[in-house]
């Protein structure tokens, strides 16, 4: 299903295969058949290219499909149209040995300590008993939960718990790692440490993360490019670049560069958010949108 | 949001498997007295079964039976009831005293009561008398328990609201306690009474000289097998129709709130 | 002050309502009450050695606690197998659960008589008759336990790439276990109703014999003795029950 898209043509051009991590072609995702009540299509035809060793971030109104984009990145669910190639490959299905997730909710296992969590994830992911308990340990440290391995996740705080998922995704080495909202439900004192802490981590690995998120700050502070949609359903309206080396310091925050980036993204998206805004309170009057 | 194809699809779907279920057992059943010869002491022809339920309709034989269960049951439900209400008030006055007596209570209740059925028969004799004290008996805790809840915890908000604008003693209990502890002290009530009839037709089991339970176990003791099976479908149909009855009582109950 | 202080404890006051009960039944036992139907309980206490002597008693004691154990091992066993068997189907799920729930809302009661017709009156009816109402509890915990597991983490297993064995191991089992042991609670409750009620209805080797035996030669002393050792046995199985369920639930924040 490949259409001529100009953006693909020109990413191509400058990304040679070697350097792309995940190809997105074409991708478009709709919930149920057209006829049924619970129909919706979450997502316009979207393609891309993600290079390796970048941080891009997703960022649009509540339903856009980000999340759903994310989830199909991951192989978690088959898109409607389109197709995605990671490192070359074609997902067809969960990529356990390329693609690690980090999600919002709490999805530690509430009845294992954190380095169970850690462990299981390993075992999940087929590696083999006399490398986890060090790859688990590294995977701890690394995010600075040094101190707490048999916590349970009840017993630890929220930033806590969201160190602890990471861990176990970092656990399992992959090339990608793929957030979605990761720091959603925390505050925002925790959101800019664990920010921080992320863009450290990302300048010692070569990971690929795509990250989605809500906020245009964290998007500005985190990401090498911004991906911004538009309203549901939406696809790529366009992408700002951010240049910027990592380990972004904590003063970029107050920069006029990040300044400038981070206007440009609140304009891109304020016409975007209240059409989302408009559009919902049109349906829950009874309406369907067109 | 209506169901949609899929879903309407299920469910009939599950539907047929539980009436196909059913229509099984009630073949293997028919099958299994008839072809299958199993004694009809162990396993009676259903067709028989029903004809002696239709029996026990139409001569109104069960009167009997059924009048001394229902007095049971109405007796120990009016015990049980008015003594759990009227200490599941007092207790609920002071939350030190429900800290003192709902464990208490919750402990007591714990233990299987029907244990002291023998000693009320020492007490009261096989007469309906030993049934009700035990229905009472068992009846009163799920009450009591219920009433303490549903006094002792009563949004404190709403009774210093009433206090403030000058509620006396008699209207705070009539207009504020009441109606909040209503939903709780209900559900109790149903609890007491479906705890009250499964005690009585259990003590009628064991223990008894007439009573709907009796009457089952005289039937057994006779080999009359196939009357047993009509009067155990007809008690558990009086069951269910008691038991739908309360609880549609306590549902219109709760929704008056 | 002492008094003022321990009083506030509020299981001091609950010691005290016991032993005051105690004291009244005491004083109304030996003072007004017919002795032919009711007995102090200093009498009960200090005739528990010859209870135990009673020829057949301490036999017919473990024969109940045997019953007991069995009941509740079949219980949660069979339980288990048809919780599992139909809370990891949707389909059987929705099909059966509307069933089992109509069988356990009847009065199992009524149908004692048979069980006794068919198993005999041995300890296989009464084993019979407690696992009938032991198993429920567990049937329904165990589907709960299953399907309100969080879409989330099996969503996380699965991209981890957890097959569905290891699903069902490492995530589904460890998620159902403060479920199954709540059920197990409830079953324990159940099977003590089950076996006692089936004991008291007929026995030849069990309490319920003595139960009878006490009852008819009216004998209110040994008759209190044995109800005190039996409500003493179900106080002790549950408490067990218990506390396993609170062990087995430490993580079980929610």
């Amino acid at each position: 299903m490949r259409r001529s898209n100009p953006r693909v043509a020109t990413l191509a051009k400058r990304m040679t295969p070697d350097k792309v991590a995940i190809r997105i072609v074409g991708v478009s995702h709709q919930f149920g058949e057209a006829t049924e009540a619970r129909h919706v299509r979450a997502l316009r035809e979207t393609s891309l290219e993600i290079a390796r060793g970048e941080l891009l971030c997703l960022i649009g109104p509540s339903g856009c499909g980000k999340s759903t984009l994310l989830n199909i990145l991951g192989g978690l669910i088959a898109p409607t149209a389109g197709a995605v190639e990671v490192f070359g490959k074609r997902v067809r299905g969960p990529m356990p040995h390329d693609i690690a997730f980090v999600f919002q909710e709490n999805a530690l296992f509430p009845w294992n300590t954190v380095f169970e969590n850690v462990n299981l994830g390993m075992v999940f992911q087929g590696v083999p008993r006399a490398e986890r308990e060090a790859r688990a340990k590294r995977a701890i440290e690394a995010v600075g939960l040094q101190d707490f391995p048999q916590h349970y996740p009840a017993q630890l705080s929220g930033g806590m718990r969201q160190r602890a998922a990471l861990a176990r995704a970092l656990s399992l080495e992959t090339g990608i790692l793929l957030m979605d909202e990761p720091f959603g439900a925390l505050d925002e004192q925790t959101r800019m440490i664990l920010g921080e802490d992320l863009s450290v981590l990302l300048s010692r690995t070569e990971k690929t993360i795509v990250f989605v998120t809500h906020s245009l700050g964290e998007a500005t502070f985190l990401a090498d490019r911004v991906a911004v949609f538009s309203a549901r359903p939406g696809t790529i309206k366009k992408i700002v670049k951010v240049d910027e080396p990592h380990p972004r310091r904590p003063d970029f925050v107050t920069s006029a560069k990040f300044t400038s980036i981070r206007n440009e993204l609140y304009a891109l998206l304020h016409d975007e958010i209240r059409k989302t805004v408009a559009e919902s309170s049109v349906s829950a009057a009874g309406a369907h949108p067109p | 949001m209506t169901p949609s194809r899929d879903q309407r699809e299920a469910r009939l779907a599950s539907r047929a498997v539980q009436v196909a279920f059913l229509i099984a057992l009630l073949v293997l059943w028919y099958l299994a007295t008839t072809r299958w010869r199993v004694s009809p002491l162990l396993l009676p022809n259903p067709v028989v079964v029903l004809r002696d339920f239709w029996n026990i309709l139409t001569t109104g034989e069960f009167i009997g039976d059924l009048r001394v269960t229902l007095t049971e049951l109405v007796i120990a439900f009016t015990i049980a009831a008015g003594s759990g209400l009227f200490v599941g008030y007092l207790v609920s006055r002071s939350q030190y005293c429900i800290q003192v007596f709902e464990p208490l209570f919750a402990g007591i209740y714990s233990v299987p009561i029907i244990l002291f059925l023998p000693l009320y028969v020492l007490l009261f004799g096989l007469g309906p008398a030993s049934k009700i004290a035990l229905g009472a008996t068992i009846s009163f805790f799920p009450i009591a328990l219920n009433t303490i809840a549903g006094f002792g915890y009563v949004e404190r908000t709403l009774v210093i609201a009433a206090r403030s604008m000058g509620a006396s003693d008699l209207q705070l209990f009539r207009f504020v306690l009441l109606p909040a502890a209503l939903p709780v002290i209900l559900t109790g009530m149903r609890m007491g009474f479906t705890v009250a009839l499964l005690s009585i037709i259990g003590s009628e089991t064991i223990a008894s000289l007439a009573g709907l339970g009796h009457r089952i176990v005289y039937l057994a003791e006779g080999m009359e097998t196939a009357a047993m099976f009509a009067y155990i479908a007809f008690v558990v149909a009086i069951a269910a129709i008691l038991n739908t009855l309360v609880s549609a009582l306590e549902a219109r109950g709760r929704r008056r709130r | 002050m002492m008094t003022s202080h321990t009083m506030q404890r509020p299981w001091v006051a609950r010691a005290g309502v016991v032993v005051l009960l105690l004291f009244f039944w005491e004083v109304a036992a030996r003072g007004w009450l017919d002795p032919m139907f009711v007995s102090p309980p200093s009498r009960v206490v200090a005739s528990l050695p010859t209870l135990f002597d009673t020829r057949g008693l301490p036999a017919a004691l473990r024969v109940t606690f045997w019953e007991l154990a069995v009941a509740f091992a079949l219980s949660v066993a069979i339980g288990l197998a048809i919780g599992l068997a139909v809370g990891l189907q949707p389909f059987a799920r929705k099909s059966f659960m509307p069933i089992i729930l109509l069988l356990y809302g009847t009065p199992q009661v009524t149908i004692l008589p048979l069980f006794v017709l068919y198993f005999g009156i041995g300890p296989a009816s009464k084993i019979a008759f407690g696992v009938s109402h032991g198993f429920f509890p567990i049937v329904m915990t165990v589907v709960a336990g299953v399907q309100n597991i969080k879409p989330i983490l099996l969503t996380s297993a699965r991209s981890m790439g957890a097959r569905r064995g290891q699903i069902l191991r490492y995530v589904i089992f460890p998620h159902m276990i403060p479920s199954f042991f709540a059920g197990m609670r409830l079953a324990m409750t159940g099977v003590l109703l089950g076996v006692l009620l089936a004991e008291l209805y007929v026995s030849t080797a069990g309490i319920g014999h003595f139960t009878t035996l006490f009852t008819q030669n009216f004998d209110p002393t040994r008759l209190l003795g044995l109800i005190s050792v039996l409500a003493a046995m179900a106080i002790a199985l549950n408490e067990i029950v218990r506390r396993a369920e609170l062990h087995f639930s430490r993580w079980h924040s929610e």
